[in-house]
């Protein structure tokens, strides 16, 4: 008895000593202020800005205020088009990753990483200029007549999707790639050589088979997505604006806080589905790879 | 390549069309800031007056909120580059349902959106009336960079072979030696990288610094955000953007000789 | 016998399962003691305790009469070569050997006249100042032992040194090894789940199964006299014969009913009882076959059979013959001086015979050990 203690102590201490420096960091100031979000949100307005003394349901009461409803539905839905075509991009860009040749894929792959690492908010900015009234581009489409003199290319929902877009698709495209690289390409081969077509081919073969780098891109576009706040200000306008903009708004214009912890818990919930379904997803997916590892040992 | 075009012209169209999406703004933006056309709506001729205009002393916030940006990236890359490399180390080491508990901790930052994050810091902050200063911003960017550093350190040690720990000390070194000579250094790269990423993620954030700052402490993403504001700023913005793309490309191309070559060697 | 170092008792659990279960033996000093087993019987467990990184649930481990059992793997006089070698890769390959130097605190020079030393020792001179991953898997080997060797350890620990290089190597590393161990006289403890390289380097022999040491010998004791069913099929090929001891003759000699086959001659190292049930080893090479009846004599078995496979292995032939309802495995050396008698094959009528003291009693069978043999001898109904 004693002479277990003495061995599974030191052990058990030191992963204690190493787990707790992150751990602890992420507990104080990720997960209880996380938490927080939906405690305070019962709380009243302070006088000044910050919380009131005492609970509320107020700003819950205040939740029913019509133009929410519309603005989380168009959050949902831009996101989740933003989402589908994300994947319809990097799907052919990470099968072409994981098919080319080792100096081909590092100069595409360092093409598709540079943006990522450039500040979002000058990308976003770029397309400001860009779709600008006055811009240049604006005036080409207007003179080549692909626009009419009075469409405007800035602050509607459709420039919060392209921008949405620009913005995601590097996150769609490197799982998939990540998936790609995996992947056995002669199962295509092989597909094309029992008379699959080459669309097919890729539909009925290459699809299924990256599927997990297609939910992880899935996480990986829609959950920023839902919760985009810089892109639906500078190129939505007031018909663009999403759920990130209604919580600035509280904090900084009104600054009923209770009220924007409200929208924020709404928000949690509304981007905690996906992360719990691949969550599930993952889960299936390692039981059923554990009992076949099992069945093969065995 | 070519081969490549032949055999798959449809993926190779879409990447095309995806990587001409990716730049064309860039580009345009990069141009303009080499336009005398204030707005930009035409080519009014080559010009390098926005770049002058950044550094003379209408700007001369704009290089303080770099440095303000700078100091608080550097803070929170160091500090998180400690933090996440023991982190890493745990949850390689150990599989056991603390472990699963702490990947859930680490892996939550990163999915969760930056206005969650932060809001929820702004409330926590506020509910406990802590000051919302230079200490308050760094914490919150320490905050969000312990993950990308721990995933970084923890996807170099998935390929680390653990028996030349038991190598090190089979010849004699003990724990600690062990560490210093044969742990940290082949780990180095991963820890460079994480930190590296962080460091970025630290310059570029602006979501959750613009929640939990208060007043005054502007960083870079926010002055420029400040900027955006006034039309008349435009072209200064752009050259800035400039500089700092081809600061990342130089930056990035960098990175990938460095661990190329530290790879190869 | 100097019992250099001793196993005493030693048993290593992991949860509910048993890796290695009280192991004694002892190893003398300056021989080459092989650990020869399957995948999985706990020949690396085994290793990992000597070397420190593993502490047994029972027993101890004595070097030279010291119980090394608690101590640290750094302070043990001990050293391994990894099973995948574990080079230091951001280091060259001088500093990866001059790495336990380093870690005694050795004067500089010192260190570099013994590195030197030893890259002329494993002929690798022009290659110390590369990293590991700029040379051969066969060099990395001979990086792995001469880092470990320069240490001077009283016990140098091989963890199957040579599995992952291609045959050809393999052997060729094998007979450097052997240079290397004439040279230094360190004792080495080698690791390996392949019979041929254990037989070929070491001066003795542990056979491991499931954890469990099965016996210790030189090689040519453990491929002549296999005291089980499983050291008999893992050291090479064999036919096992079961059957009933009908009178114990002598001494020496019983006879026995085989089921199937008949009457037959055995050998008895230990006193055997009429009516006793017992299970025969006979290796292939021991059998001789041949198209007419041996001439008779008192101290030969002979029955007769039906050649039913011919396979040719390219220095010999093997044949598989029916005896009642028994497959029997016999070998034919391609030696030219019988030119003039007909080979037999297919279909043909055939006499085997053997040296009733060719065939080994076995103290234990176990019936899944005859899948451990090559072909194993019912294949067709
Ligand atoms: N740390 C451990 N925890 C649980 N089981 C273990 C551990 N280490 C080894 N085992 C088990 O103990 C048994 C013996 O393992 P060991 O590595 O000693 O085998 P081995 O004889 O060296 O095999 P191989 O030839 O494949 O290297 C195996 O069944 C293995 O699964
Ligand atoms: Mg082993």
């Amino acid at each position: 008895m004693s002479e277990l203690r003495r061995k599974t102590n030191p052990e058990r201490r030191a992963e204690w000593w190493t787990t707790l420096p992150s751990a602890g960091w992420l507990l104080i100031f990720f997960a209880i202020p996380t938490l927080l979000i939906v405690v305070m949100s019962f709380k009243p307005a302070g006088p000044y800005g910050g919380f009131g003394e005492g609970w509320s349901l107020k700003a819950w009461v205040d939740m029913g205020n019509p133009s929410y409803p519309t603005v989380l539905w168009r959050t949902i839905r831009l996101s989740l088009a933003a989402t589908l075509i994300c994947i319809a991009l990097g799907l052919p860009v990470g099968f072409l990753l994981g098919r080319s040749d080792a100096k081909t894929r590092s100069i595409l792959l360092l093409l598709v990483v540079v943006p990522f690492w450039t500040n979002f908010l000058i990308r976003v900015y770029a397309w400001k200029v860009l779709l600008h009234p006055s811009g240049f581009f604006r005036e080409t489409l207007v003179s080549f007549g692909v626009i009419g003199e009075n469409t405007l290319l800035l602050y509607n929902e459709w420039a919060v999707l392209l921008v949405m877009v620009y913005a995601y698709v590097p996150f769609a495209i490197l799982p998939i790639y990540a998936s790609a690289e995996k992947f056995d390409f002669a199962l295509l081969d092989a597909a094309r050589d029992l008379g699959a077509s080459s669309i097919r081919a890729f539909w009925l073969v290459f699809v299924p088979g990256v599927s997990r780098g297609v939910m992880a891109a899935v996480v990986m576009v829609l959950i920023p997505a839902l919760g985009s706040y810089i892109i639906p200000e500078l190129v939505g306008g007031p018909t663009g604006e999403m759920i990130g903009n209604k919580i600035a708004q509280r904090v900084f214009i009104d600054r009923n806080w209770p009220h924007a912890a409200a929208l924020a818990t709404v928000l949690m919930i509304v981007t905690l589905l996906p992360v719990l379904f691949a969550f599930a997803q993952e889960k299936r997916e390692s039981i059923a790879v554990g009992k076949k590892g099992g069945d093969a040992s065995s | 390549m070519s081969s490549l075009r032949a055999r798959h012209p449809i993926a190779v169209f879409a990447t095309a069309v995806a990587l001409l999406f990716l730049y064309f703004p860039i580009l345009v933006l990069v141009l303009n800031s080499f336009n005398a056309s204030r707005y930009g709506a035409s080519w009014e001729g080559w010009s390098m007056r926005w770049y002058q205009l950044l550094f003379s002393n209408h700007s001369r916030d704009i290089w303080q909120s770099l440095r303000l940006s700078l100091v608080i990236g550097v803070v929170a890359s160091v500090v998180s580059m400690v933090f996440g490399t023991i982190a890493a180390w745990a949850l390689n080491r150990y599989r056991t349902r603390l472990q699963q508990a702490h990947f859930g901790l680490i892996y939550l930052p990163i999915v969760a959106p930056d206005i969650l994050m932060g809001i929820s810091l702004a409330i926590f902050f506020v509910t406990l009336n802590v000051e919302r200063n230079l200490w308050a911003i760094t914490v919150a960017h320490i905050t969000f960079c312990i993950s990308y550093v721990a995933l970084a350190v923890l996807a170099r040690l998935q390929d680390f072979d653990g028996l030349v720990v038991d190598a090190a000390r089979d010849l004699g070194a003990n724990r600690w030696q062990t560490i210093v000579r044969v742990v940290v250094p082949l780990l180095a790269p991963g820890i460079l990288a994480g930190g590296l990423l962080a460091f970025t993620l630290s310059i570029d954030d602006f979501v959750i610094t613009f929640f939990v700052k208060g007043v005054g402490f502007d960083t870079l993403p926010l002055k420029i955000y400040s900027m955006t504001k006034h039309t008349k700023e435009m072209p200064v913005i752009n050259a800035l953007s400039t500089l700092l793309l081809t600061f990342t490309f130089a930056s990035v191309w960098w990175i990938q000789r460095l661990t190329r070559t530290r790879s190869a060697t | 016998m100097s019992e250099f170092l001793v196993f005493d008792g030693v048993t290593k659990r992991f949860g509910d399962f048993v890796a290695v279960r009280e192991a004694s033996f002892a190893i003398e000093k300056g021989e080459i003691f092989a650990l020869l087993g399957p995948s999985g019987c706990g020949k690396t467990t085994l290793l990992r305790m000597l070397a420190g990184f593993i502490e047994p649930d029972e027993g101890r481990i004595l070097i030279e009469g010291e119980d090394i059992t608690k101590l640290p793997p750094e302070r043990r006089p001990v050293n391994t070569v990894f099973q995948s070698y574990a080079l230091f890769p951001h280091l060259t390959i001088r500093d990866n050997i001059g790495f336990g130097l380093k870690m005694a605190k050795r004067p500089k020079s010192e260190i570099d006249s013994e590195v030197d030393r030893m890259l002329d020792l494993v002929d690798l001179t022009e290659h110390g100042d590369k990293k590991p991953d700029r040379i051969s898997g066969g060099q990395k080997q001979r990086v792995a032992i001469a880092r470990a060797l320069v240490n001077k350890p009283r016990v140098l620990l091989l963890d199957e040194p040579l599995a992952a290089l291609d045959l050809k190597l393999r052997q060729r590393l094998l007979v450097e090894l052997d240079d290397i161990h004439d040279e230094v006289g360190i004792t080495f403890l080698y690791v390996t789940h392949d019979q041929t390289e254990a037989m070929a380097i070491s001066d003795r022999i542990a056979v491991m199964q499931r954890g469990t040491l099965e016996q210790i010998g030189t090689p040519a004791e453990i491929y002549e006299a296999p005291v089980n069913s499983f050291v008999a099929a893992f050291i090479g090929d064999t036919n096992f014969l079961r059957g009933k001891v009908v009178t114990a003759t002598d001494e020496e000699y019983s006879q026995a009913e085989i089921e199937g086959v008949g009457e037959i001659r055995l050998f008895n190292d230990r006193p055997l009882k009429p009516g006793e049930e017992i299970a025969l080893s006979l290796r292939p090479e021991k059998i001789r076959i041949e198209s007419h009846a041996p001439p008779t004599d008192p101290g030969l078995n002979a029955i007769e059979g039906i050649v039913e496979d011919v396979i040719y292995l390219g220095s010999m032939t093997r044949y598989w013959v029916r005896v009642g309802d028994q497959r029997i495995a016999a070998e034919r050396q391609h030696s030219r001086y019988l030119l003039d008698e007909k080979l037999p094959s297919w279909k043909d009528r055939v006499w085997l015979s053997w040296r009733a003291d060719d065939g080994c009693v076995l103290s234990d069978f176990a019936v899944e050990d005859t899948e451990l043999l090559s072909i194993p001898p019912d294949e067709e109904g």
